[in-house]
This record gives C-alpha cells, structure tokens and sequence, in this order.
C-alpha cells in the first residue's frame, strides 16, 4: 500500500464522524514506514513526512514516476545536513514549521493529514509569496540564480531542491526528460521528439 | 639512472611539455618527462561519463570542501580532482588586487581541463606592439609561423569553418560542428546589420568532428573537461604523450617536483635539473643535454628564480631583471545574453562541447578613437532546460509536464580581450614564506631554497605570486 493510496483512504475516511478500523492502520503504517527511513541526518520523521509530501505535489507521479521514486527526500536531507550553511537549514526547518502553522489555522490539521484540496490550497499560497519573492529579488538587484545558489524563501528552496533531486536522478534524467548519457546522435536542431513533447 | 644523460629533459606534460616530449622523442631523442603531480590512467580517472546520480551532491559540487580546499580553482563536482588544493598551494596577492591561479597538477597538467578553443593569430596581433609603441615588437611574423600552425594542427584536429578573414586566419580544419538554429538565425541577423565588420562562426575547436590519426570522432556527450575516454579532444593524455610513447624514447616521471636548474659554470650550460619527490620527499638530480622549460607560465619562471646562483644572484635568465613581469590574464566575463523567439519546434541534439565565435572587428580596419585592439566573443543559443522551473509559478502534474520539454532558446555571448603587457603585473618569490620552508624542508637548503616539503602537501611548493591590478582597455558594448 503505497502513500497516495492511502492518503486516497484518508480523504475518504476523513469525511466520517472517525476513522475505520483499516485507515487507522494504514495512517500508521505509512508513518511508521517513513520513521524507519534509515541514514536520515537532519529530518526527523514528521519533518520527513512533511517534505516527501510537499515534493510529491510539486513533482508528482504522472504518466512517470514521480518525487518520492526517486527519494528526493533523502536528497534534501542531504543538502541540509551537508551542503547547506546551519543558517539556511535553520531557514528551511522553520519554513518546514510554518507550513504546519498554516495548516493548523486554516484546517486544524498538521500539512501531511490535510486533504490534497487543502494541501494543494496552502501550496499555492507558498508558491505565489516565493515567485512574488522571486520578483522583488530580481527587481532589487540581478541576481545569480544559478542551480548553486540558495534562495531565501522557504519554498523556492524546497521547490529548487525538489526539481534538482527529481531531474538528476536516474528517473528523472532517462524516464523523464528522455535523455541519455551518451546521446543517440547529434545535430544543430531536430524536430523535438513526440515523447518530449507530448 | 645515476649517471644517465638524458638527450632532452621536459619539465611539465601540460600542453607545451607534452608537444616537446613529441617532437623530441620522434626525431630520436632519448626525453624525460617531469611532471610534479600523479598519473593519469584515463580508464581510471576520466569521469566525464558519470551521470549525476553517481555523485554525492548532484552536481551542486561538495559545497563546503570546496570553500575549504579549493576557494581559488574552478572545478565542478566530477572534476575537482584534476584542481590543486589552495590550502597545499597557497600564494598571496595584495588583497585588493586578487588573482585566480587555476592550477592542474597531474599528467597531462591543464591540457585536461583547458576550453579547447584554438585560434591563429594574424599579422594584425604580431605587429600590434610595433604599431602601438608598446612594449617589444615580436620578432616573428605570420609567414613565420603558419608552417607551425599547420604542423600542429594538423596533428591534434582542430575543427571549424574557413572564413578568409584577415584578422583569423583559417587553419587545417576538420569539418565544423553544425550551429543550432537559433545561432543561424542570429548569424543572418549579424550578416544583415553588421557586414562585412562583424561576422559569425562556429567556434574552432580542437575536438574531432571525424576519426583522426587514431582517435575516435566526438559523441557529443558534452563534459570534455572531465576526460574522455574516447580521446576525442585534444590534451597531452589523449594525444602528444601516446605518440611520443609510441617511439620507445619516452620516460614519464610523475611526482617530480622540480625545484631548479644545475647551471654549469664551466660549460656555460645547464646541465640538469633538481627534483624533490613528491611522495618520499627524497631529493635528486637528473641530467640531460637540453632542458624544456614547460611548467606553466608562474611555475617555469619560479624554477628560474629558484635557479640563482652566486654569479647569477637574481636567477637564471634574469640580466634584464624582467623575469616574472608583464604577466597576462583575458578580459573575460563582459557580454550579454537575451532570449530568443522561433524555432519553438526545435532542439539541439546531442551537447555540442563548442559554440559559436565572433573574431575580432574592433581596430580591424578603421581606428577606434578611445582604445586599443580588439575582442572576441565566444557564445551559443541553447535552450533553457529544468532549471527554469526553479523560479516559475507552478507545481503538479502540469508545472512537471510543461517542463520535460525544452524552454526558451536562450542566446548568449562572453567577450574575450587580450591586456597590455604592464611591469607591474609580476609574480616574486615569497621571502617570508621562504624562512618557514627551510625550518621544514632539511636536505634542500643547501640549495638556497624557498622550496618547501610541507609534510602531507603532496610534494608542491609554497612560494608566492604577487601580482599588481591590470590595467585593461576598456570594453565597449
């Protein structure tokens, strides 16, 4: 049973005075699996709920895999723990909180029990304030937004950490993008393939 | 070895040592090669083919050892390995005056790493000196030379398409790597506006565009700088080494770190050459009839500091007292870049390791009245790819869709400008640095030497590169 699946359940369930029997079960299993995600440095199991979660409706499975078949958590648990500066991991963790924050406002609920309705309300929020951050950034000075550059705004820095852990790894490089290491031929310019474009 | 005489001794196998190792071992030359760092077994060590996921960061580099260990090199994630380490090859600069010293230490030196653009000079830099007043005229000319350039290239594959501009020459090209077509349509655009003065190329580049004296045809994979195992780009391992291996006169010695030359006071000539072992730190001598001075411009002009004598106190080939001035760097980094519209339907295939060229126009034929020379833009059109959903409006399955296919066609242009030799553009030996080294380096003082072992340093010296702020012409838009 995978996440989706039961967070599907959960919708459903969550619509009645209390949850089944079945749900119940499978709200902890999916949590108990995510705890035991092993070598994790700086996520702790909600954190790590939280993020896999947010990385999945940023790239979700489509007629591809998506986020979470190529563990862009364990990605982004990475940059925290090794690549990034304390300062901005502390950024990140914090941003990561206040998504929770806003959750419980709006629906009394921590992000990752939210109904994909909600959750994908309050991600469009985040998305709005980071472009819009994005704006006033560029605006104020022509910034270098380079793939090595940190960004300030928490879910820039999530959605840029999505995108590379997605589009580098083996997935997203060869299923996704249909490219390959040694390409198939070279020319200055080919019609774009139908399965790019489709 | 002891007692061996060497017929020729190369310090260096970046580019020009790997040439005269070549040359000198095919006209029967028994030549020894000296290089300060470790082999390179392309087998081994290329990793141009390692995709992304086969790295620790992705590719983001390993952010926090480079800070620590290489702030000064440029390396990416796969490549870091062919840099020095800044923190074991320290120098200092004045500090408003910074200096960028990109430092390749292995077989092959920088010839792995290096951009691989190849252009001729013409009559118009050769005689640029005389003209200007300015420092010393060359004392060839192109007629001189062109028989060299052929030489050479012919040899290494340079390929790219013959212009018959007096300001570039055309050389022995291989067939050019096509344009895209978006440069196309901007090489009409420049065509229409700005002919004959302006004109747009392929970039000419000494990456085989076909099978070449043994070496395979490019397949456009993209990152040369990583190695390739195909030998398709030019450098010292894949081409010049190989070759002067082939004559059974080539030794190869790694990790030897030369500190200076043995001058002859009797012969008048030198005579040899000292090394320090870069792994057991033992000192040593080797002797040649003819020495090739090939370690990069800093490191030969320090051997020839390091090379003083009594009789000649402030180094070897230094009477004129210039050794270490006029030191020269590139304009680099003004440009722009822009999107481009058409062609939504098209994509490049393949990652053509090379771009596009706009030589020289500037000074060409008439006189521009604020400046001197001229400049160069190196550049391409790509298209945008991942990436630009960084900082896009969106998510989900659309936002995912949208960006499997290529974004914007995106064109930019980098303007390369040669300075004008200065004095005060110089490299001297750190004295202060000098006092430390002797405390650690014990057989080599009786050299005189500022070179020191630096006990897990990996055989390098520390020395010091001071260097004044150019004084570039300015670039105009």
């Amino acid at each position: 049973m995978n996440r989706r699946k039961a967070l599907k359940l959960l919708v459903s369930a969550a619509v009645l005075p209390a949850l089944t029997p079945e749900a119940f079960s499978l709200f902890r299993g999916v949590h108990a699996q995510i705890a035991a995600v092993p070598g994790l440095k700086t996520l702790n199991p909600h954190q790590n709920a939280t993020v896999t979660t947010i990385a999945e409706l940023i790239i979700p499975q489509t007629d591809t895999p998506g986020e979470k078949a190529t563990k862009v958590n364990e990605f982004i648990d990475l940059i925290l723990s090794e690549w990034y500066d304390d300062a901005d991991t502390a950024r990140f963790l914090s941003g990561l909180a206040d998504v929770d924050l806003r959750s419980q406002n709006s629906f009394g609920k921590k992000f990752v029990d939210c109904s994909p309705a909600q959750q994908n309300q309050i991600m469009k929020a985040l998305d709005d304030e980071a472009i819009a951050a994005v704006k006033a950034e560029s605006a104020e000075k022509n910034t270098n937004n380079g793939p090595a550059s940190t960004p300030s705004n928490f879910f820039r820095m999530m959605k840029k950490l999505t995108l590379v852990g997605y589009y580098t790894s083996e997935v997203g490089f060869e299923d996704e993008l249909h490219k390959s290491i040694i390409p198939a031929g070279h020319a200055g310019c080919v019609q774009i393939p139908a399965e790019v474009a489709k | 070895m002891a007692g061996k005489v060497y017929d020729a001794i190369v310090i260096g196998s970046g580019i020009s040592g790997g040439w005269a190792a070549k040359e000198l071992a095919e006209n029967g030359m028994e030549t020894l090669v000296l290089e300060a760092g470790r082999s390179i077994i392309p087998e081994r060590d290329y990793v141009e083919h390692v995709p992304t996921w086969g790295v620790k960061f992705r590719g983001l580099g390993d952010r926090k050892a480079s800070l620590r260990d290489q702030p000064i090199q440029q390396a990416d994630e796969w490549n870091a390995k062919f840099f020095v380490n800044d923190r074991d090859n320290p120098y200092t600069t004045d500090a408003d005056k910074p200096y960028l010293w990109l430092r390749g230490r292995q077989v092959g030196g920088r010839s792995i790493m290096w951009g691989r653009q190849s252009y001729r000079w013409s009559d118009l830099d050769f005689e640029a000196n005389l003209k200007n007043g300015i420092a010393v005229d060359w004392p060839i000319r192109y007629k001189d030379i062109e028989p060299w350039y052929d030489h050479v290239e012919d040899f290494i594959g340079v390929s790219g398409q013959a212009e018959g501009l007096p300001q570039l020459p055309d050389g022995k090209f291989l067939p050019p790597m096509e344009m895209n077509c978006a440069e196309l349509t901007m090489k009409e655009v420049v065509a229409r506006r700005f002919a004959p003065e302006r004109v747009l190329t392929i970039g000419r580049t000494a990456v085989l565009t076909q099978e070449h004296r043994g070496r395979a045809a490019c397949h456009y994979c993209g990152p040369c700088y990583r190695g390739c195992i195909t030998r398709s780009y030019f450098s010292s391992v894949n081409s010049t080494l190989p070759a002067a291996q082939l004559t059974g006169k080539l030794t190869i010695r790694p990790f030897s770190v030369v500190h200076s030359l043995i001058f002859d006071s009797k012969t008048r000539k030198i005579s040899g050459v000292r090394v320090i072992d870069g792994q057991s730190r033992e000192a040593m001598e080797f002797h040649g009839r003819i020495v090739f001075l090939c370690a990069s411009t800093i490191e030969s002009a320090r051997i020839l500091f390091n090379s003083a004598t009594t009789e000649f106190p402030d180094g070897l080939a230094n009477s004129s007292g210039v050794l270490g001035q006029n030191l020269m760097d590139h304009i680099y980094h003004g440009g722009a870049e822009g999107h481009l519209s058409g062609h939504e339907d098209k994509m490049p295939l393949g990652n053509r390791p090379n771009g596009i060229y706009m030589p020289r126009f500037r000074n060409v034929k008439e006189k521009h009245p604020d400046f001197l020379r001229g400049y160069g833009f190196q550049g391409d059109a790509r298209r945008e790819g991942w990436a630009r959903g960084n900082d896009l409006l969106g998510f989900g399955a659309d936002f995912k869709h949208m960006l499997r296919a290529p974004g914007p066609w995106k064109f930019s242009f980098d303007g390369f400008g040669e300075c004008l030799p200065n004095p005060k553009n110089h490299m001297e030996l750190n004295k202060e640095k000098l006092q430390v080294g002797r405390e650690r380096v014990g057989a080599f003082q009786r050299y005189g030497s500022d070179c020191c072992r630096d006990a897990g340093s990996g055989g390098r010296d520390r020395y010091c590169y001071r260097q004044n702020s150019f004084h570039p012409w300015r670039v105009y838009p």
